[in-house]
């Protein structure tokens, strides 16, 4: 029943997605669905780096979907990292600049 | 027949200026905007393929190293640029038949800045030269600020104005890129600055090479809307007029694939190019998809599904094959067509109910019988289903990802054509299908024509592209072939 529990927990949980107002069937259907697209997009995502080492790709995709899994429900999560806040904008543009300059430079002719 | 290249930008642009000078004569300015707007598919169909080179300015051979120079600001017009140009040309004057007839008392400076941002992406297609092309970024970064403060919306200002702040960061830094790229080459010519790249005149593992790609690259992201400013670009489509929205998702795709393939001709010799537009699409298709399953604003919901389907078109460009390209390039054409047709079709029930959350929607089938139905062919071609236009592209892009050797990308695209269809299945049967709500009021009962009109001309492409797709991608292949 544990795992029951958890996947209801995580139901419950949807509702502060959509509060202020009522939650429906379809919308926490919906939610369900994002919950588990967004956890097997990103292991199948990870299993891309078998293009760089597999031994890389087993580890990387193990832990990351350990880490997803014991982590559900993401999708409040993510929702609130991408809500209409400037800052929450501005950090994430900035942060992808310094990443891509800094990437770029010290390892662009690397790969 | 040459002269008509420049015309493709000079008859919208001088059409903007034109109709803002003298919006008070109302039925002047409405009569005018709709014959510009009619003209506007029909020069890039009369048109010749060619080059065109402002002030006359012919190549220039270099002797002594047999090389060409271009000085003048070049248009170079093919059969993909022909394609794009009518498709924008036509949801430009769709878009305007929609406005010109729902206002009795038209607005100059709206009408400006659709024709405006239809002149930008033109340019931004034809044009050769990077430092041109960046201008008119910047102006159509503008006109879609623009669009979106001017519409009635609630909180539409406060939405323009995050755009605006974001863009002072990304445009900037296209900039910074081009200037290095400047620095290296000489040139702001793309033919010139491919041509020196390909012949090892520069070093492309220099930092200052890598750092222009990067650069430009962040430019890229912040005109396509792709992560980290999916978010912002979603945000945008939600605030504007529905008939706006159907525009500024075309001018979104249009800068991305006009971008995208200069970058690809300077940049396709580093490897790393490819890879991070691989990531960067898989995080979009990713991010777009699982936030539009969340939405119960209907207008977000198409929002981030436009970005989610970006990142097909990324998908595509990314993994760098003849085949793939064209896949990407033919998803590109279908996504404007779908996304407008979905915009418009949403933005027919936000004027007959007044209300854009799905949970206080419903029973609207019984009202609107002939929306829902086109509604529901447009999203099938969203997600995907057979025979209509997305099906074929989503299916060329997954066979392109396969024998590119990443069979974990097809999975993911396939899975992400899955969620488009859970996203729509859920929004269809909230407003369509579910009893209505005693506390619903649907005022207008009738749709405008003009939205009828504007959703079967798109629907009827989508539906002929599905079931004759070689009409567009011989052409495109060929001009892949050529920049390959």
């Amino acid at each position: 029943m544990k795992l029951y529990d958890q996947i209801f927990n995580v139901v419950k949980q949807f509702r502060k997605l959509f509060s202020p107002g009522p939650v429906t069937n379809a919308d926490v259907s919906g939610s369900i669905t994002a919950e588990i697209f967004l956890i097997v997009s990103l292991v199948l995502s990870a299993i891309l780096l078998r293009h760089v080492n597999m031994l890389l790709a087993g580890i990387v995709t193990f832990i990351l979907a350990i880490v997803l899994i014991s982590n559900i429900p993401l999708i409040p999560k993510f929702k609130l990292e991408q809500e209409d806040s400037l800052e929450k904008m501005l950090f994430y543009a900035i942060i992808t600049i310094s990443i891509l300059v800094a990437f770029l430079y010290w390892g662009g002719n690397l790969v | 027949m040459n002269e008509l290249i420049p015309l493709m930008v000079i008859v919208p642009l001088m059409a903007a200026l034109l109709i803002s000078a003298f919006s008070r004569f109302n039925t002047v300015t409405k009569i005018f905007a709709l014959v510009v707007a009619i003209c506007l598919p029909i020069i890039p169909l009369a048109s010749n393929y060619g080059l065109h080179y402002f002030g006359g300015y012919e190549p220039i051979l270099d002797n002594v190293t047999n090389a060409v120079y271009h000085p003048a600001i070049t248009y170079s017009f093919t059969f993909l640029q022909q394609v794009f140009i009518a498709m924008v040309g036509l949801l430009t004057f769709l878009v305007v038949f929609i406005y010109l007839t729902k206002y009795r008392k038209v607005s100059g400076p709206y009408l400006f800045l659709l024709f405006l941002g239809t002149a930008a992406v033109t340019a931004m297609l034809l044009t050769d030269d990077i430092f041109h092309m960046f201008v008119f970024f910047e102006i159509l970064a503008l006109a879609q600020v623009g669009i979106v403060a001017a519409s009635s919306i609630n909180y539409s200002y406060e939405m323009a104005l995050k755009y605006m702040i974001l863009g002072s960061i990304g445009s900037p830094m296209m900039l910074l890129g081009i200037g290095f790229l400047l620095a290296m080459t000489g040139t702001v010519n793309v033919t010139d600055i491919a041509a020196a790249v390909h012949n090892g005149l520069i070093n492309v593992t220099s930092p200052v090479f890598l750092m222009s790609l990067a650069l430009i690259f962040f430019g890229w992201l912040y005109a396509s809307g792709l992560p980290p400013f999916h978010t912002i670009k979603s945000g945008i489509y939600s605030k504007a007029e529905p008939h706006g929205a159907a525009l500024l998702q075309s001018f979104t795709v249009i800068s991305m694939i006009s971008i995208v393939l200069i970058m690809f001709r300077i940049y396709s010799t580093l490897p790393i190019f490819e890879v991070l537009i691989v990531f960067f699409s898989i995080l979009a298709m990713i991010l777009g998809v699982s936030m539009a399953l969340t939405q119960t604003d209907f207008r977000r919901m198409i929002g981030f599904l436009a970005v989610g389907e970006l990142g097909f078109i990324g998908l595509g460009i990314g993994l760098g094959t003849q085949f793939s390209i064209t896949a990407g390039l033919f998803q590109a054409l279908n996504e404007i067509m779908i996304t407008a047709l979905l915009f418009i079709g949403f933005g027919a029930i936000v004027n007959a109910t007044n209300e854009v959350d799905t949970r206080k929607l419903g029973g609207l089938l019984a009202y609107h019988p002939k929306v829902s139905l086109m509604l529901l062919i447009g999203g099938l071609a969203m997600a995907g289903v057979p025979p209509l236009s997305g099906f074929q592209s989503k299916l060329m892009l997954v066979q392109a990802s396969l024998s590119c050797g990443f069979p974990e990308i097809s999975i993911l695209a396939i899975m992400v054509s899955i969620a488009t269809f859970v996203v729509f299945v859920k929004t269809y049967y909230s407003m369509f299908l579910k009893p209505k709500p005693n506390d619903l009021e649907v005022e207008n009962k009738e749709v405008p024509r003009a939205m009828i009109f504007a959703m079967g001309i798109l629907l009827i492409i989508i539906i002929l592209l599905g079931i004759f797709p070689d009409i567009v991608i011989n052409g495109i292949s060929n001009f892949v072939g050529g920049i390959l």
